[in-house]
């Protein structure tokens, strides 16, 4: 029989134990310490300060959060960007399932068109954005080239105050879906063969069988899906900035925009972090929502 | 850009790999610190964004470097956007190029603040005289009675044309153009008979300040601004006529293609004169290198048409300023005045990358591009008239981008003309 080890000697053990996990945890941890979390509390920080770059700055204390919640261009971003969210997120998330069902194939050169799907995502958000206004021109575009072939006088799409928003939020769209098609597909493809033959052998029908078996099971990759998009779409920035910079008017100034306003054209860091705040706020409450919502309906289990 | 690449699968490879990527950024990222190497030696670190005259400043380094052996300067070249985030952030952080390019628009937000050193010392020492520079430039980067800026070149605003269509429509283009609210004046009747159905266009007009409707609004009489750190008045009548006749030029007179095709930051105005949709197209004698390699057809060049007001244009000339906390002033004060002296001016001017703001030293660049085809003097005599600088005022950064914003109503016959320029005005005299 075995002789439990001496308490102290266990203790030591776990010691150690302990002291190496934190020492193999460290490399990431800095990682996240310094290059995430820590600019988070600067920005707090920054926040509680009146700070015009190049000029000394002072502490106010909330006067930045009293300005924030009487400034009606930060709740006109808001709104804006929460029509950016609306129509990106559902748009994102149907499209890449439905490419997911698609390509969920043996077919020959399959690989070739997923691969083909997910470039968009691979490319430069700044030279897609750039390419995607020529494409949108209304003189020349390819856009309404394409239009005029069935004799439709295409619009000025990025100079319409009503059609900016959703031009963007389509760019938005087609740059995501590939890659998160990649998300359903790998979800897809670990919904066990056997479900699809019983519900076949009870005579679901293929429509029957995507509402009742796959989308349920599906679960966890739309949980995940949905959280990144929605982050996402709340942090967009990059294509907006190049294809519109918020206009016409400030149709498409989208929240991230009126922080770079704030930041870099007015040198105000202080209201920029306010700004950021908030918004850290909101896609934190809407995130754990998520996750509350989805926990008491998800299934892990395929079995 | 990279919020879904890293976030979801954030291993340690690709933070150390960010933080490494991050620290040579930093460590690589010129700014002023003690480059003094061994041997007395300094290197200057100087910041442009423009990668054409990259090449012609290679020659005006090596001269200074030649009268100055122990002193070598490294060029940094950032893209426009990135160019004046980066400069704002260093120097808050008090690590900044020795010296740099700086625009009488970002001149403003930069002047009040301590960060560029006075330079009339610089100045004085050298001998020169800044009496012999372009008064406009010389004026842009003058703050509290102390010179901040070297007056380094003339941006002057004349009217490029296409020659092939130009003589396609039978049109010898007069010494002088002129134009009147009213429609009378032979540009308009020119720019009409420039126009072909909806295909090509005698003009552009187009929402870009400098060189347009700030043109428009000076030759017709009126005044952006009073004077510097003034009072906009937009809303004056003589503004306002020639704002209106902006807006005409398109919806009345049908001589030019609507905001939805020109309006930044989508339009596509310069790319339309390129492919010779326009065929008249107001700008920036600086666009000739860029626009030469892009057309097809050849470019001449006219002086902006007279207003009631005769003609004024505007100058948007460049300044080269001189970080307040360098670690080597003197070094950097040398080359401020080398960069000042004829000899430096006349090496950029005479290969056609700028119009030296030092006066009557243009006879080199216009000697360059007369060998290439295009007669450049109407930039010349243009700039020897009457001109006006862009207005600026404080916090002018953030201001101009909304005014321009504003300003892209003009192009798009929706709202009235007055209505758009009182709130131009509100912007601008905000504070």
């Amino acid at each position: 029989m075995l002789k439990p080890a001496p308490r102290r000697g266990r203790q030591a053990q776990r010691q150690r134990q302990t002291l190496a996990g934190y020492a193999m945890l460290a490399p990431s941890l800095v990682g996240v310490l310094g290059f995430l979390l820590a600019p988070v509390l600067i920005v707090i920080v920054l926040s509680l300060f009146d700070w015009k770059l190049l000029a000394t700055p002072e502490f106010i204390g909330l006067a930045n959060y009293r300005e924030l919640f009487s400034d009606s261009d930060v709740w006109h971003s808001f709104l804006v960007t929460l029509y950016y969210v609306l129509i990106c997120v559902p748009g994102t998330t149907i499209l890449s399932l439905l490419l997911s069902l698609l390509v969920n194939r043996k077919l020959r050169g399959m690989k070739y068109f997923r691969a083909l799907l997910v470039i968009p995502w691979m490319a430069t958000p700044v030279a897609m954005g750039l390419v995607w206004t020529w494409i949108f021109d209304p003189g020349r575009g390819a856009l309404n080239q394409f239009l005029a072939v069935f004799g439709i006088d295409g619009p000025a799409w990025l100079s319409s105050s009503l059609l900016a928003m959703p031009s963007v939020a389509a760019v938005h769209i087609w740059q995501f879906a590939g890659y998160n098609m990649l998300f359903f597909l790998a979800g897809l493809q670990n919904i066990p063969a056997a479900l699809r033959e019983a519900s076949a052998l009870d005579g679901a029908s293929p429509v029957a069988h995507f509402f009742a078996i796959t989308l349920p099971l599906l679960r966890p990759t739309m949980l995940f899906v949905l959280i990144t998009n929605v982050i996402g779409s709340f942090q967009a920035f990059d294509t907006i900035f190049v294809m519109t910079e918020g206009g016409p008017g400030n149709s498409t100034e989208v929240a991230t925009y009126l922080i770079y306003d704030e930041a870099f054209r007015k040198y105000d860091f202080g209201y920029a972090s306010t700004i950021s705040v908030l918004l850290f706020v909101v896609i934190l409450v809407v995130t754990i929502s998520q996750f509350v919502y989805f926990e008491r309906r998800t299934t892990y289990d395929f079995s | 850009m990279s919020r879904f690449k890293s976030t979801p699968s954030l291993s340690r490879r690709t933070v150390l790999l960010g933080a490494a990527g991050l620290l040579g950024g930093l460590t690589a990222c010129g700014s002023s610190t003690d480059k003094a190497s061994s041997g007395g030696k300094t290197e200057l670190v100087y910041r442009l964004w423009d990668e054409q005259q990259e090449v012609g400043y290679k020659k005006v380094f090596e001269a200074f470097t030649a009268e100055n052996p122990d002193i070598t300067v490294r060029m940094e070249v950032l893209p426009w956007d990135q160019y004046w985030t980066k400069l704002t952030t260093e120097l808050a952080s008090g690590k900044a190029p020795d010296v740099f390019w700086l625009t009488v628009e970002n001149f403003p937000d930069l002047a009040g603040k301590g960060v560029l050193a006075p330079l009339d010392d610089v100045i004085a020492k050298a001998g020169l005289k800044l009496d012999s520079y372009h008064p406009n430039v010389v004026q842009s980067y003058k703050f509290e009675d102390k010179q901040l800026g070297m007056p380094k070149d003339l941006g002057v605003v004349g009217l490029l044309y296409n020659k092939a269509l130009v003589s396609k429509a039978g049109i010898t283009m007069p010494d002088q153009l002129t134009w009147a609210p009213d429609g009378s004046g032979n540009f308009l009747e020119i720019a009409r008979k420039l126009t072909v159905g909806d295909k090509q266009w005698g003009f552009c007009s187009w929402n870009h300040s400098q060189t347009q409707w700030l043109n428009w609004i000076a030759s017709n009489g009126g005044k952006a601004m009073d004077k510097p750190y003034g009072t906009f008045d937009f809303a004056g009548q003589k503004s306002i006529e020639a704002m209106q006749w902006a807006r005409d030029l398109i919806f009345k007179w049908k001589v030019s293609p609507d905001g939805t095709r020109t309006n930044p930051p989508t339009g596509q105005a310069t790319e339309m004169f390129y492919r010779g949709e326009v065929a008249m197209f107001p700008a920036n004698n600086a666009l000739l290198p860029y626009a030469l390699p892009e057309v097809k057809f050849p470019i001449g060049v006219a002086a902006l048409p007279a207003g009631p007001a005769g003609r004024t244009v505007v100058i948007n000339g460049l300044a080269e300023v001189m970080f307040a906390r360098t670690k080597h002033p003197d070094e950097a004060g040398k080359l401020i005045a080398f960069l000042g002296s004829e000899k430096a001016q006349k090496l950029m001017g005479d290969a056609g990358y700028i119009i030296p703001a030092l006066n009557d030293a243009g006879a080199g660049y216009a000697a360059y591009w007369k060998k290439k085809g295009i007669d450049v003097q109407p930039f010349l005599d243009s700039a020897a008239g009457s001109t006006v600088n862009m207005p600026i005022a404080e916090g002018w950064t953030a201001k101009v981008a909304e005014i321009n914003k504003t300003a892209n109503n003009l192009y798009l016959n929706k709202t009235e003309v007055p209505g758009i320029a009182t709130t131009m005005d509100k912007i601008g005299n905000d504070k």
